[in-house]
């Protein structure tokens, strides 16, 4: 008859293969079967435990996932790269045009307005010969030879 | 998205290779939760468990047509999550933040699993000292014994499907675990 359970035996009970010998004294031995019940739920609550963790974290990895949001489709990106450029165009333009046509108001303000007059009297007229063509540029040619025709 | 049940989940899974690629996602929806848990019981980080996870199946998927039917679906897809997660405790730069992120196993978890209306509270207070002394050993064990301890007494698995999860004999998962449960009792006995 053996002593108490050594940790080998114990071991082999835990592991539900002991030998003849171990498992009688486990039958006889009240406070070896209490420490291998003891072990046993012991055991049994680390699964129960590790097995809780593992849901949680599974829940919370999934839950992230789910809220990642949806890439944004290629052509709604590209539209709205487009609509930010012309922005940024016309953001930029805003600060170069006064710059450009009225920054040097105050010195020659008469002589940059006559010459602007100037230019846009010019323009009016070359549109102005374009509307009242008869027939485009391109035609001219083929039209002053039917008219010496006739 | 519908939750199946399991024995219909089970029933959906393929009963020979041919079929294993057409019915994959069931069998993802199966082994999922177990493959993950025990990553996670393993390397102790959700994300590189998550990774873990999904490298398994990725390579299960690749390895279909491979697959032997000489052990389980379950037993197969623990085999290719054991050789991953050697993998990545052998990196040396994973080593770091794995002690890096090392996690407790939470106290609110332990405790909400304890809690039992039949048990003192003195039982409770010791189940969870004792669970967190035996969470703490398995963390010290060595990787083999860490590996089967962790496959008999979180996942449930007898000596021979631990040896085909592990490429072990048989008698050696024994030798392992007897060594593990000695540490593991170690541990525990320490706290009285």
């Amino acid at each position: 008859m053996i002593a108490h359970l050594s940790a080998e035996q114990l071991a082999e009970c835990i592991l539900g293969q002991p030998d003849a010998e171990v498992a009688r004294h486990v039958e006889h031995c009240s406070p070896c079967r209490a420490e291998l019940m003891q072990f046993r739920e012991a055991l049994g609550e680390f699964r129960g435990a590790v097995r809780g963790w593992s849901e949680e974290q599974a829940s919370a990895v999934l839950a992230d996932a789910a809220a990642v949001p949806e890439p944004r489709s290629f052509r709604a990106s590209h539209q709205l790269a487009w609509a930010l450029l012309i922005a940024a165009v016309f953001f930029i333009a805003s600060f170069i045009a006064p710059g450009r046509w009225g920054g040097n108001a105050g010195g020659s303000a008469g002589g940059s307005a006559g010459y602007r007059a100037g230019n846009d009297a010019l323009l009016l007229n070359q549109v102005d010969a374009q509307v009242s063509r008869t027939a485009p540029s391109s035609m001219e040619p083929l039209m002053k030879l039917v008219v010496e025709k006739q | 998205m519908q939750l199946l049940a399991t024995s219909e989940l089970e029933s959906a899974i393929p009963a020979d290779v041919a079929s294993l690629a057409g019915d994959f996602e069931a069998l993802v929806r199966l082994y999922r939760p177990q493959v993950f848990r025990f990553a996670l019981a393993s390397l102790r980080d959700t994300d590189a468990a998550e990774t873990v996870t999904q490298d398994c199946f990725l390579r299960a998927y690749q390895a279909r047509h491979r697959f032997r039917q000489d052990c389980s679906l379950r037993t197969w897809l623990i085999q290719i999550a054991v050789n991953l997660i050697r993998d990545r405790m052998r990196s040396r730069r994973l080593q770091f933040w794995r002690r890096a992120s090392l996690r407790c196993l939470p106290v609110d978890v332990v405790r909400s699993t304890i809690a039992d209306g039949a048990r003192s509270p003195e039982t409770q207070a010791l189940l969870q000292q004792q669970v967190a002394a035996i969470w703490n050993a398995a963390e010290c064990l060595p990787q083999k014994q860490r590996t089967v301890f962790l496959l008999r007494f979180v996942e449930d698995m007898d000596l021979l499907e631990i040896a085909a999860a592990t490429g072990m004999k048989e008698g050696t998962v024994k030798s392992h675990l007897s060594r593990a449960l000695r540490a593991v009792r170690e541990r525990i006995g320490e706290l009285t």
